[in-house]
């Protein structure tokens, strides 16, 4: 199989660049593992905002089968079910779809992957009914199963919240929020009031979870000693962590960044990792918000576009400025930390080979540098 | 927190054994890897790399930065062998593996 451009990943980073890059005349093949696109946009029923070009709130949901209608009225040529596996010697990208498996080869790739949920350890943390806030969330959203009767939520961030919410929403009973730090992670003040009667345990920490086969008690231990409480469903919500095995695969450099979630690709402004045949979208550029998520997937596609001659300099180089702008107000005003660790990241990439900055990115990124 | 608590659950290697694996020697995920079985079951590590390198890093005294990253190998998903092993249309026979490029660890 042969093409322009090989997006990885049918989420909305993947499904964005995608769109971008068929918009322009390039021929796109996406490759998803699942039987949907969509990626995690098809569990979250929860309101974004805001999106580029847009301060109105869209259900995670919503927005995710817009891309799809797009995407589906498009020439991009979608592989669902389809799982990148490796990559081959010449750089062609190995894929399968469980029954074989084939090379494809592309002149640009766009990567994808989204991020992975941090796990938590703690006695008893195997067991049946201790998961992941966001497989609970896969359960009551997408899958129409109540994961438990009452929830203990380890971990405070707005992901911990707005899946108490929604399990709440369900009829689950929130029986506690216990986060090890010292103050709530949470600075979200809907999320915050919603969640208002709910007992919080500040620097504390799961003792044991325990049950014959399945969860029935949690010990959470605080300052103020042991509480022994009944529940069933322990959601952790310990953040994310950006994806990196295709990279690796693909042989990019990967650097450590807290704010950005951890390990992940060095790119620079382009969204170009250290391999120049792979660009790079979404979470796995640093974990963020669906703004900026969204639009990482188009300044890739602008990147990989002008490269193989299918947008003018000029005509890039504008939409991007445009796009990074959009980025740079996005996420300072969501989460000032992440686009200065995302700056960060891409200034020392571009010292590290030498690239100068195009004047785009000198502008918005001067904030941060001053401040 | 307690030493039997399980980190690598695929393989249900414990703290104990991760830590008895780092007096021995072990300074790295891959060494822990190669000592217990850590992160070769199904998931490939994808869940209790970070928890192990906390570990590291926390019983060592080094930044978590500077713990290195498990080696990342091909097939990057749970795949059938069949599936591998089939000189399928479009494809090479040499199979993904067969080209992959070991270069060794460092």
């Amino acid at each position: 199989m042969e093409t322009d451009i090989l997006v990885i990943g049918g989420g909305p980073a993947g499904m964005s660049a995608a769109i971008t890059a068929d918009r322009a005349g390039a021929r796109v093949i996406l490759v998803d593992e699942s039987f949907s696109l969509g990626g995690q946009l098809r569990q979250q029923t929860q309101h974004f905002a805001p999106l580029p070009g847009s301060e109105e709130k869209v259900r995670g949901t919503a927005l995710g089968n817009d891309l799809i209608k797009k995407l589906e009225a498009s020439k991009v040529k979608i592989l669902k079910k389809h799982i990148m596996i490796g990559s081959y010697r010449n750089e062609n990208i190995g894929v399968t779809d469980g029954e074989k498996t084939f090379a494809i080869q592309s002149q640009k790739n766009i990567i994808a992957p989204g991020a992975a949920e941090k796990a938590k350890i703690f006695p008893g943390w195997t067991i049946p009914g201790v998961m992941t806030a966001g497989a609970a969330q896969i359960l009551i959203n997408r899958e129409r199963v109540l994961p438990g009767k009452n929830a203990v939520m380890l971990g405070s961030n707005d992901y911990s919240l707005e899946v108490a919410r929604q399990l709440k929403a369900c009829g689950v009973t929130i029986k506690a929020i216990v986060e090890d730090k010292e103050q709530m992670i949470s600075s979200d003040m809907e999320l915050l009031h919603d969640m208002k009667n709910v007992p919080v345990y500040l620097n504390s920490t799961i003792e044991s979870a325990t049950g014959k086969e399945e969860l029935n008690k949690v010990v959470v231990k605080t300052p103020a000693g042991l509480y022994e409480m009944e529940a069933d469903l322990i959601c952790i919500a310990n953040g994310f962590d950006p994806i990196i095995e295709p990279f690796e695969i693909m042989g990019c450099n990967l650097a450590y960044h807290k704010e950005l979630g951890g390990w992940l690709p060095e790119y620079n402004v382009y969204f170009q990792t250290s391999n120049p045949s792979c660009y790079i979208a979404g979470n796995a550029a640093g974990i963020t918000t669906i703004g900026p998520v969204l639009l990482t997937g188009e300044i890739a596609a602008i990147g990989a576009l002008e490269e193989l001659g299918f947008m003018e300099q000029e005509e890039a180089e504008a939409q991007r400025k445009e796009l990074w702008k959009e980025l740079a107000e996005i996420e300072k005003r969501e989460n000032e930390k992440t686009f200065r660790a995302r700056s960060e990241l891409i200034e020392g990439f571009h010292q590290k080979i030498g690239m100068a900055f195009p004047e785009e990115f000198n502008m918005v990124n001067g904030g941060a540098h001053n401040g | 927190m307690d030493k039997s608590t399980i980190v690598c659950r695929c393989e249900e290697i414990n703290i104990d054994e991760i830590e008895t694996a780092i007096k021995n020697g072990a300074e790295t995920f891959d060494d822990i890897k190669r000592l217990t079985r850590c992160g070769m079951g199904p998931c490939q590590s994808k869940t209790c790399f970070y928890p192990v390198n906390e570990i590291i890093a926390e019983y060592t005294g080094m930044p978590l930065n500077e713990v290195s990253l498990p080696r990342l190998r091909m097939p990057l998903k749970m795949v059938r062998m069949s599936t591998l092993a089939q000189d399928s249309e479009g494809s090479n026979v040499v199979s993904v593996f067969g080209e992959s490029v070991e270069d060794g660890e460092s």
